[in-house]
């Protein structure tokens, strides 16, 4: 199976519009495809593709983050959890002095309960998502996930949600993975990228836009994974459009295809359907791009 | 004043509103602007300000000495990262792309052949222009976390009248870092299906860190606002400005300049009603 990874960086250069008409193409073509949200704390691929609640499978909670716990009847008032977390994660109560675990900040490493000398701390599973997948309408299933708010561990829940996928996926022998990323290119990025055979990188011709391209470039080529970039609303800036082209040129990066601002994109947002359903123009445009990927 | 401008949803514009805002609180009051979107910060592009480096952000790293290496594999079994590997009869492989500096590996090494070394995870920048101060931080690319960086950038900060504080896309842990402490919110959607969907996530998420909130509705006239409009009075949030989509806005943008307007105007105008 070929997994394709989808990310751009900046936020709302059109991944998830992406995508969802990529998954048209590659879906017409046939040989198996399942398509994956890894934007887990705002994750709207299966809204585009119209799927709600009842859409699901499987839908459950995960524990995929861990935090200190702490027993304050063995506590010996010592301080000692205090001193050696590096996170600054442990406060400390001078009136009863006892600690307390403020838990946005514990990342659950566990040093606080090897030096504790009665071992009053201990490190526990939090429950911090749902993960679950389900069948679109086009026949293809979706995985995804959804962070539960204030948890952390963002990455771990992007994990899960691909081995779900990948389970799905190998039951039903598809061909062809379609991983849609998170904005950003940290630990949930990496999350998704991570053991992808190819990596698609959505820009649009604006200078934050190009610059956050470069970042993910970066960060796809840390991990040796193959790139290539599409370049969104292209006509918004056609000279700035040149300079994408050109950066993307010097760094051995193939500009794919260059999509037009198209409000078809918007109005199939509004409608909850992938663009490449409501335009022949962009159904074509994205099997161009799917034959350059597949 | 702390305030923080998020969204949830990548590209609704939360750069665009932050930088407008510092830039029209700064023709009357003392403000910085902290770009926390370490992962790809853009303020000074959007300003065409000049940043120069301000301050390194260094997480401690552990370093193997293998001279003292007894092989027994305790660092591998204690790191919840795995960071470390270890095959028995063999010596300990760290990937230090996994490493978060927890410490735990060097307290539990009975032979002391961890020690404590340190590496650079990111780096604070400081550029003037506009009136207004920028800080912005920047993690190095295929480092794990943000939210050490946008912790060290939000120490680094001066105290000011206003401090805005730009957030990144999402609702993780370095939105989390980002948005502790601020007086208020600005969540800054757009009236489509995402936006909606997402705005609920961030006020649900402004909810759970006891920051209140307001909305911006920002390209309004891109559809219908109403279900922007229900999310904002279910979670107590205001509609504090809608800015239409206007051609003259995104051509400021990509000419590295901040935008201006009545939306801005209103929004930098109740915030000064709340620091009074």
């Amino acid at each position: 199976m070929k997994r394709i990874v989808v990310l751009s960086g900046k936020g709302g250069t059109g991944k998830t519009s992406i995508v969802a008409s990529l998954a048209l193409a590659a879906a017409a073509e046939g040989g198996g495809l399942a398509a994956v949200d890894c934007d887990v704390d705002a994750p709207n691929l299966a809204l585009l593709f119209g799927m709600g609640e009842g859409d699901f499978e499987e839908w459950k909670g995960i524990k995929a983050s861990e935090k200190a716990a702490f027993d304050s009847e063995k506590c010996v008032h010592c301080g000692k959890c205090r001193e050696i977390c590096e996170f600054s994660a442990i406060e400390w109560d001078e009136g009863r002095r006892m600690p307390g675990i403020d838990r946005f900040l514990c990342e659950g490493c566990g040093a606080c309960g090897i030096v504790c000398p009665p071992g009053a701390i201990s490190i526990e599973k939090v429950e911090n998502a749902s993960i679950g997948w389900g069948r679109s309408k086009y026949g293809f299933p979706v995985a995804t996930g959804q962070l539960k708010m204030g948890e952390s561990s963002s990455g771990n829940v992007v994990a899960e949600v691909r081995k779900m996928a990948d389970a799905v996926a190998g039951k039903e022998g598809a061909g062809h993975m379609l991983i849609d990323a998170a904005a950003g290119i940290s630990c949930p990025v990496i999350a998704s990228v991570t053991g992808t055979d190819y990596g698609l990188v959505v820009t649009e011709p604006t200078p934050p836009a190009l610059r956050d391209a470069g970042r993910a470039i970066s960060l796809l080529g840390h991990f040796g994974v193959p790139t290539g970039m599409v370049l969104n609303k292209w006509d918004l800036n056609p000279d700035f459009s040149e300079k994408v082209s050109e950066f993307a040129e010097r760094n051995g990066v193939p500009v794919l295809s260059r999509i037009p601002y198209d409000k078809t994109f918007t109005k199939a947002v509004a409608k909850l359907v992938p663009a490449a359903e409501l335009s022949s123009e962009l159904k074509g445009m994205f099997s161009g791009i799917w034959e350059k990927i597949r | 004043m702390r305030i923080a401008v998020t969204g949830g949803k990548g590209g609704t514009g939360k750069s665009t509103v932050a930088t407008a805002l510092a830039v029209e609180l700064g023709k009357r009051h003392e403000v910085v602007l902290a770009d926390a979107d370490v992962e790809c910060p853009d303020d000074h592009l959007i300003l065409s300000i000049e940043r120069k480096g301000f301050a390194d952000v260094k997480l401690p790293l552990p370093a193997f000495d293998f001279e003292k290496c007894i092989k027994c594999g305790k660092c591998a079994s204690t790191c919840r990262y795995n960071a470390i590997v270890q095959v028995k009869g063999k010596y300990p492989i760290f990937d230090p792309g996994l490493c978060n500096g927890c410490g735990a590996c060097m307290l539990v090494c009975p032979a002391g052949a961890i020690s404590r070394g340190q590496r650079k995870v990111g780096e604070i920048f400081r550029g003037e222009g506009h009136g207004i101060s920028l800080f912005s931080g920047e993690m190095e690319v295929g480092y794990e976390e943000a939210s050490p960086v946008v912790n060290a950038l939000k120490e680094k900060i001066p105290k000011s009248e206003f401090e805005i504080i730009d957030t990144a896309a999402g609702t993780h842990c370095n939105v989390i870092s980002a948005l502790r402490g601020c007086d208020y919110a600005v969540a800054v959607t757009e009236p489509t299906p995402f936006g909606a969907h997402d705005l609920e996530l961030i006020l649900r998420l402004a909810a759970v860190l006891g920051v209140p909130a307001g909305v911006v509705v920002n390209r309004s006239d891109l559809g219908e606002t109403g279900e922007v409009n229900k999310i904002a009075e279910k979670h107590g949030a205001e509609v504090i400005a809608e800015i239409p989509y206007s051609k003259e806005m995104l051509e400021s943008y990509s000419r590295g300049e901040p935008v201006a307007g009545k939306g801005i105007l209103g929004i930098a105008e109740m915030l000064e009603a709340m620091l009074k």
